[in-house]
C-alpha cells in the first residue's frame, strides 16, 4: 500500500489544539507538579503545608533503591506483564479473525467478548478472588488444595486474572484493524490460489501489523499500570511474589504517606519503561508511515 | 519553561486557598443557607437505615440550626477514605466533619489537618466529661491537645458455639490463650474445627499479635521506640500461625481467609471459635445456621505460654476500636460543625445510633443504661477493658508492618510450617521498617 | 448473480468454517464460564458465596432487587452513562483531528509528538491524583466556581486520560486508508475541515468506534478519581458498587450476592451499547464504496 509521507502547505494546526491543550493541563502539569512532590520530604507531618515541605533533593530516590522493595516490584511488574502481553496478543487476534467474517450471530458475539474488559477492575478482582479462594470453585475443579493468592502460585493467578480482563483490548484494535485492509487484496490471494493459512500469514496478518505492535504497546503499558485489580485480587500489604509497582506505589503513598517516595518510585519506574517504549517503537517502526 | 511557570500557578493558587480558607471562619448562630459536609462510612448491611438516619439527622439539625444543611457523603472501604482525606487536606477544601476510625486518629493528628478542641471547643460538643473516658483514649496525645471526639464504640470479643462446648463439656471460654488453644484441641475433630481465623485478612491479624504482646507487657511503640522483634511478640506470631501448623485447630483452608471466610466457616457450624469479631457480626450470624446457638465473650486476656497475667502485662480484651469525628481546620462552619457532633453524641442520639445500627455508644449516661443487658454482657465488659493502641503519627506504618509479617508467612504456614528463622527475619524488617517510621514521627 | 455473492463471500473469508466455529466457542467458554458462575452467584446468598458453594442452596433473587436501594445504582448509572458518553463523543471527534493532522501532514516533530503521547499513556495514574486534585482545587478558587463534585471534573479528566490511546488508534486507522482519497480533495480546493467532515471521517467508523470504547470504558471502569472527584450526587456506578464489596470492621460479610448481581446489570447496557455500534465496525473501504 503506497502512503504519502505527507503533504506540505497550510497546517491546520487549530485541530492539534484542543487535545494538545488539556493533555499539557491535565497530564503534564500534574506529572511536574508529581516531580516537584518527588524532589521533597513530603510525609503526614509536612503535607498540608506541601509548598513549604523541606526540599530533600534525590534522598527519595536513592532511598527508594536503597531501602525499599522497588527493584524487586519492577522485576515483578515487567516479568508478569510482558508475559500477559505475549499470552493475550494470540488470543485477541484470532478472536478478530474469527469474528471478522459475517455469520448468525456475530454481533452478540462480538459484544460478548467484551465482557471481561466491560467490567470494573474492582469487580474482577472480587470475583477471582472468590473463585480462587482455597475452597473455592477453582481448587474444587482442580480436585487440589493449592494456594491461589500467597506463595509462588499467586504470580500465576495475577497473569490469568489479568490476561483474562485485558484480551478484549487487543481484540478490539485487531478487529478495526482488519477493517482497513482492501478487501481486492482477498480476490488477488484468490485468484492465486492461495489457502487460508497461506493468506493468513501472507496477507492478513502483515497489514495488521501496524494495529497490533500498538495493541502490544498498550496491553503492556495497561497491564504495567494496573492498580486495582492486584489490590483487590492480593489485598495490602501485597504478597512478595505479586508486589507490583503500582501497589508499591500506593501503598508508600496512601498508607504509609511518604509521598515523596512514592513519587520517586513512580517516576523512576516511569522512566525505566520509557527507555525500551521508544526502541520498541523504532524496531516495529510504529512512529513512522 | 511553560513548566515551571504552570507549578507557579499552581502553587499560587494553593496559596490563595489556604489564605482564604484561613480567613474566612465563620461564626454560627444563623445557619441559614449553610450546608455541612460530613463524611462516613457507607453502611452495606444497613443501607436503607442509614439513609433514614441521615434524613432525620439533617432535619432535626435544619430545625436545631436556622436551616443548616447537612450533607452526608460516604467511603466504601478504608482506603477509599485515606485517599479523600489526604486529597482534602492537600487542597485545603472538602468535608467538614470526618468519621474517623480510632486506630488512624493519630496518623490524622500529625498531619494537623484537624482542629485540636480547646476547653472551650469542648463546651461546645458537649463538654469532655459526658464521654466513657475510656473512648478518649486515642483522642490525642494528652488531655489538652485532643482532635477526636469519640462517636461510636466497636470494641472486640469471641463467638463461640454454645451448642459445641456444651457437647464436648467445656462450660466456659478460657481466659488464657493456652487454656483456649487447649480447647480448641478438643473441639477439633472430622468436620470440626476449634477456631476459625482469617490468615489471609489485611486487617485483622495485627490486633492478635497486638494484644499477645501488650498482655505480655510490650507496648509495641513506647517513646518514639518500637520493639517489634521482643521474644513475646514473636512467640505471640508463634501462637498465632501456631493454631493451624502445630496446634491444627483451624482448618487449613484458613490461610487464604479473609474475615468474611471465617465467619461463614463458624456461621456454617464448622468452627467452635470465632476470635476477634464486633458487634455487627451478629447481623451474618443470626442469618446463618448456627442462629440462637451462639454467644460472645471476651477474648483471653493472659498471654501465651503464661497462667496468670504478668506483672507488666495489661488485661487488654480488644483494642480500644471505633469511630472518632474531628473537624477539619480549613472549614468554614466549624461552630454549625461542633452543633452537630453535640446532637449526635447525646444520649437521645446515641440510643438511636446504637439501635439502628447495633454500635455501642460512647456517650456515658446513655451507656450506662446498657450495662444491664445480658446479651451485650461480653460486649461491654470487653468496651470497658479495652486498651488504645499507641499514640503515634506513625501507627499506621507499624500497623502495616506487622501485618506484613503474617502475610509473607503465609505461603510457609501453607506448608503447614512456622519457620522460627524466616519469622524472625520477617520481625527483624518490620521492627527496622516501624522505627524508621517512628523516627521520622520524633523530629 | 447469487452465485457470484456467494463466491465473494468464500474469497472474503479469513478462517474455514469449522475452525472458526472452534475459536470462537473456546473464547466464549472462556469469557462464559467465570460469568456464569458470577450469574449463580448473583442469586446465592452471601455466605454461601463465601463459603465457595457453586448451586445455590435456595434462589436469592432479593438480590437483584436489593441492589437499587442498597446504594444509588440508577443515579450512579445514568451518572456513568452521561460522563463516559461525553468523553466518548469529544474524544473521539478531538482525537479524529490531531490523527488527521499527524497522518496526512508532514513537520517537524511529528515523531516526538507521537512518542510523547505513549510517553504520556505510561504514566501510571495514581501518581496524578493528588496534583489533578489540587489543580481542580486552586483552579476553581482562582474562577470562583465549583469544579470537584460536578461532572465536569470527571469527564475532563478522562477525556484528557484517554486521548493518548485514542489518537493513536486513530493514526494507526487512518494511515491504513490511501491518501489518493482525499489528494484529489485538496486539489480540488477543499479545506481541511471539508476533508476530515466528508472524505475522512465516513471512511473511519471501525478506528472511531474502537476510539469511543475505549474512551468510554476508561471512565466506566476507574474508581480512584471518580471517587475523589465526585460528590454523592455526581456519583459514578463503578463508585456504587465498591460499596457492595465493603467489608465492616470485624463484623457482617459484605453482600457478595449483591456484588454479583450488580455487575451484571452494569455490564449488561454496555454490552447492549456495543451490540448497536459493532455495525459500524465494517470496512470503510467496502461501506464508502471506493474501488
Amino acid at each position: 500500500m503506497s502512503q504519502a509521507t505527507g503533504r506540505r502547505g497550510r497546517i491546520p494546526w487549530w485541530m492539534l489544539v484542543p487535545g494538545g491543550l488539556l493533555m499539557i493541563v491535565v497530564i503534564v502539569v500534574p506529572l511536574l507538579a508529581a516531580v516537584q512532590i518527588s524532589l521533597l520530604d513530603l510525609d503526614q507531618y509536612t503535607f498540608r503545608e506541601w509548598l513549604s515541605a523541606p526540599f530533600a533533593g534525590l534522598a527519595n530516590y536513592t532511598g527508594a533503591l536503597r531501602d525499599s522493595s522497588l527493584l524487586h516490584a519492577v522485576w515483578v511488574s515487567l516479568g508478569y506483564s510482558v508475559i500477559v502481553t505475549v499470552v493475550t496478543v494470540p488470543i485477541g487476534v484470532a478472536a478478530a479473525v474469527a469474528t471478522h467474517n459475517a455469520f448468525r450471530g456475530r454481533g452478540l458475539v462480538r459484544s460478548v467478548f467484551l465482557i471481561p474488559y466491560v467490567l470494573p477492575a474492582f469487580v474482577v478482582g472480587t470475583i477471582w478472588r472468590i473463585i480462587l479462594q482455597p475452597q473455592g470453585i477453582a481448587n474444587q475443579l482442580l480436585h487440589g488444595d493449592g494456594l491461589w493468592l500467597n506463595g509462588p502460585r499467586s504470580f500465576w493467578a495475577l497473569v490469568l486474572v489479568q490476561a483474562w480482563s485485558s484480551w478484549p483490548l487487543i481484540y478490539l484494535l485487531a478487529l478495526a484493524g482488519l477493517q482497513s485492509i482492501d478487501p481486492l487484496l482477498h480476490e488477488a490471494a484468490a485468484l492465486d490460489g492461495a489457502g487460508w493459512w497461506a493468506k493468513l500469514r501472507r496477507i492478513v496478518l502483515p497489514l495488521l501489523r501496524g494495529p497490533v505492535a500498538l495493541a502490544a504497546v498498550i496491553a503492556f503499558l495497561h497491564d504495567l499500570n494496573a492498580f486495582t485489580l492486584p489490590f483487590v485480587l492480593f489485598g495490602v500489604p501485597a504478597p512478595r511474589d505479586v508486589e507490583v509497582l503500582p501497589v508499591l506505589t500506593y501503598v508508600e503513598s496512601f498508607q504509609n504517606f511518604r509521598f515523596g517516595v512514592s513519587a520517586a518510585m513512580a517516576i523512576f519506574s516511569l522512566i525505566l519503561v520509557l527507555v525500551p517504549l521508544v526502541g520498541y517503537l523504532r524496531a516495529v517502526r510504529l512512529e513512522k508511515p | 519553561m511553560i513548566a515551571r511557570r504552570g507549578i507557579a500557578v499552581l502553587a499560587g493558587a494553593v496559596l490563595l486557598t489556604s489564605i482564604t480558607a484561613c480567613s474566612s471562619d465563620s461564626s454560627s448562630g444563623d445557619g441559614a443557607g449553610k450546608t455541612l459536609n460530613v463524611l462516613v462510612s457507607a453502611n452495606s448491611i444497613y443501607p436503607q437505615q442509614q439513609k433514614d438516619w441521615f434524613a432525620s439527622v439533617s432535619a432535626k439539625f435544619a430545625e436545631q440550626n436556622g436551616g443548616a444543611k447537612v450533607s452526608f457523603e460516604t467511603f466504601a472501604s478504608p482506603n477509599d477514605e485515606l485517599t479523600k482525606i489526604q486529597t482534602a487536606v492537600l487542597a485545603g477544601q472538602g468535608p467538614d466533619v470526618y468519621s474517623l476510625g480510632t486506630t488512624f486518629t493519630p496518623t490524622a493528628y500529625a498531619t494537623g489537618a484537624f482542629v485540636e478542641l480547646s476547653a472551650d471547643d469542648w463546651g461546645k460538643v458537649g463538654g469532655r466529661d459526658r464521654f466513657l473516658p475510656s473512648t478518649l483514649t486515642l483522642s490525642g496525645p494528652d488531655a489538652t491537645h485532643e482532635v477526636g471526639i469519640p462517636f461510636t464504640s466497636r470494641p472486640f470479643v469471641m463467638a463461640y458455639n454454645k451448642d459445641m462446648l456444651a457437647a464436648a463439656g467445656i462450660d466456659k471460654p478460657a481466659d488464657t490463650w493456652d487454656g483456649l488453644a487447649a480447647q480448641a484441641k478438643q473441639l477439633t475433630k472430622p468436620g470440626q474445627f476449634g477456631l476459625a481465623v482469617a490468615y489471609g485478612d489485611g486487617f485483622d491479624p495485627w490486633k492478635f499479635i497486638w494484644a499477645m504482646s501488650v498482655q505480655a507487657g510490650n507496648p509495641l511503640v513506647a517513646d518514639g521506640k518500637a520493639s517489634l522483634s521482643d521474644p513475646v511478640t514473636l512467640k505471640a506470631y508463634q501462637t498465632y500461625l501456631g493454631w493451624l501448623a502445630n496446634d491444627k485447630v483451624v482448618d487449613p483452608a484458613a490461610v487464604g481467609w479473609k474475615n468474611a471466610q471465617a465467619i461463614a466457616a463458624f456461621g456454617a457450624g464448622k468452627a467452635a471459635f470465632l476470635p476477634m469479631v464486633s458487634a455487627t457480626s451478629k447481623v451474618t450470624l443470626d442469618k446463618s445456621a448456627v442462629a440462637g446457638k451462639y454467644a460472645y465473650a471476651i477474648m483471653p486476656t493472659v498471654p501465651p505460654g503464661q497462667s496468670a497475667l504478668p506483672a507488666n502485662g495489661k488485661a487488654a480484651t480488644s483494642i480500644l476500636s471505633g469511630d472518632n469525628l474531628v473537624v477539619a481546620k480549613y472549614s468554614k462552619n466549624k461552630d454549625l460543625a461542633y452543633a452537630l457532633i453535640k446532637m449526635l453524641t447525646s444520649a437521645e442520639w446515641q440510643e438511636t445510633y446504637y439501635k439502628t445500627f447495633g454500635e455501642l455508644p460512647t456517650n456515658a449516661e446513655y451507656a450506662k443504661t446498657l450495662q444491664g443487658d445480658a446479651a451485650l454482657a461480653a460486649i461491654v465488659d470487653s468496651s470497658s477493658k479495652a486498651v488504645g493502641t499507641p499514640f503515634s503519627g506513625a501507627w499506621s506504618q507499624v500497623q502495616l508492618a506487622l501485618v506484613n509479617v503474617v502475610v509473607q508467612s503465609v505461603p510457609n504456614l501453607a506448608k503447614g510450617k512456622v519457620d522460627d528463622a524466616a519469622l524472625q527475619a520477617l520481625l527483624a524488617k518490620a521492627q527496622s521498617d516501624a522505627q524508621a517510621a517512628l523516627d521520622k514521627a520524633k523530629k | 448473480m447469487t452465485r457470484v455473492r456467494v463466491r465473494e463471500a468464500q474469497v472474503q473469508q479469513l478462517l474455514p468454517g469449522p475452525l472458526r466455529m472452534i475459536v470462537v466457542a473456546v473464547l466464549l467458554l472462556l469469557v462464559g464460564a467465570p460469568m456464569a458462575y458470577v450469574g449463580l452467584a448473583s442469586v446465592n446468598s452471601d455466605l454461601d458465596v463465601v463459603a465457595g458453594e457453586f448451586w445455590p442452596s435456595h434462589l436469592v433473587l432479593g438480590n437483584y432487587v436489593s441492589i437499587w436501594s442498597t446504594v444509588d445504582l440508577g443515579s450512579g448509572l445514568l451518572n456513568s452513562f452521561i460522563v463516559c458518553g461525553a468523553v466518548a463523543l469529544t474524544c473521539v471527534a478531538v482525537s479524529l483531528g490531531s490523527a488527521y493532522v499527524l497522518v496526512r501532514y508532514a513537520f517537524r516533530g511529528k515523531a516526538m509528538i507521537l512518542r510523547g503521547l505513549l510517553a504520556l499513556q505510561s504514566v501510571p495514574g495514581t501518581l496524578l491524583v493528588l496534583p489533578v486534585f489540587v489543580l481542580f482545587a486552586s483552579t476553581a478558587n482562582a474562577v470562583g466556581v465549583q469544579i470537584i463534585g460536578t461532572r465536569w471534573a470527571l469527564i475532563v479528566t478522562y477525556l484528557t486520560f484517554a486521548l493518548p490511546f485514542s489518537t493513536w488508534v486513530m493514526v494507526t486507522y487512518l494511515r491504513g486508508l490511501p491518501a489518493e482519497l482525499d489528494e484529489a480533495a485538496v486539489i480540488d480546493g477543499a479545506t481541511p475541515r471539508q476533508i476530515l467532515l466528508r472524505i475522512v471521517l465516513p471512511l473511519s467508523w471501525p478506528g472511531m468506534v474502537v476510539s469511543g470504547i475505549f474512551a468510554f470504558l476508561l471512565g466506566w471502569n476507574d474508581v480512584l478519581y471518580a471517587s475523589v472527584l465526585t460528590a454523592p450526587d455526581t456519583r459514578t456506578a463503578a463508585v456504587a458498587l465498591q460499596v457492595f464489596g465493603a467489608t465492616q470492621e470485624g463484623g457482617a460479610i459484605p453482600p457478595y450476592g449483591q456484588l454479583m448481581a450488580a455487575a451484571l446489570v452494569c455490564a449488561v447496557p454496555v454490552v447492549a451499547l456495543y451490540l448497536v455500534f459493532q455495525r459500524y465496525l465494517v470496512s470503510g473501504l467496502t461501506a464508502g464504496g471506493v474501488k
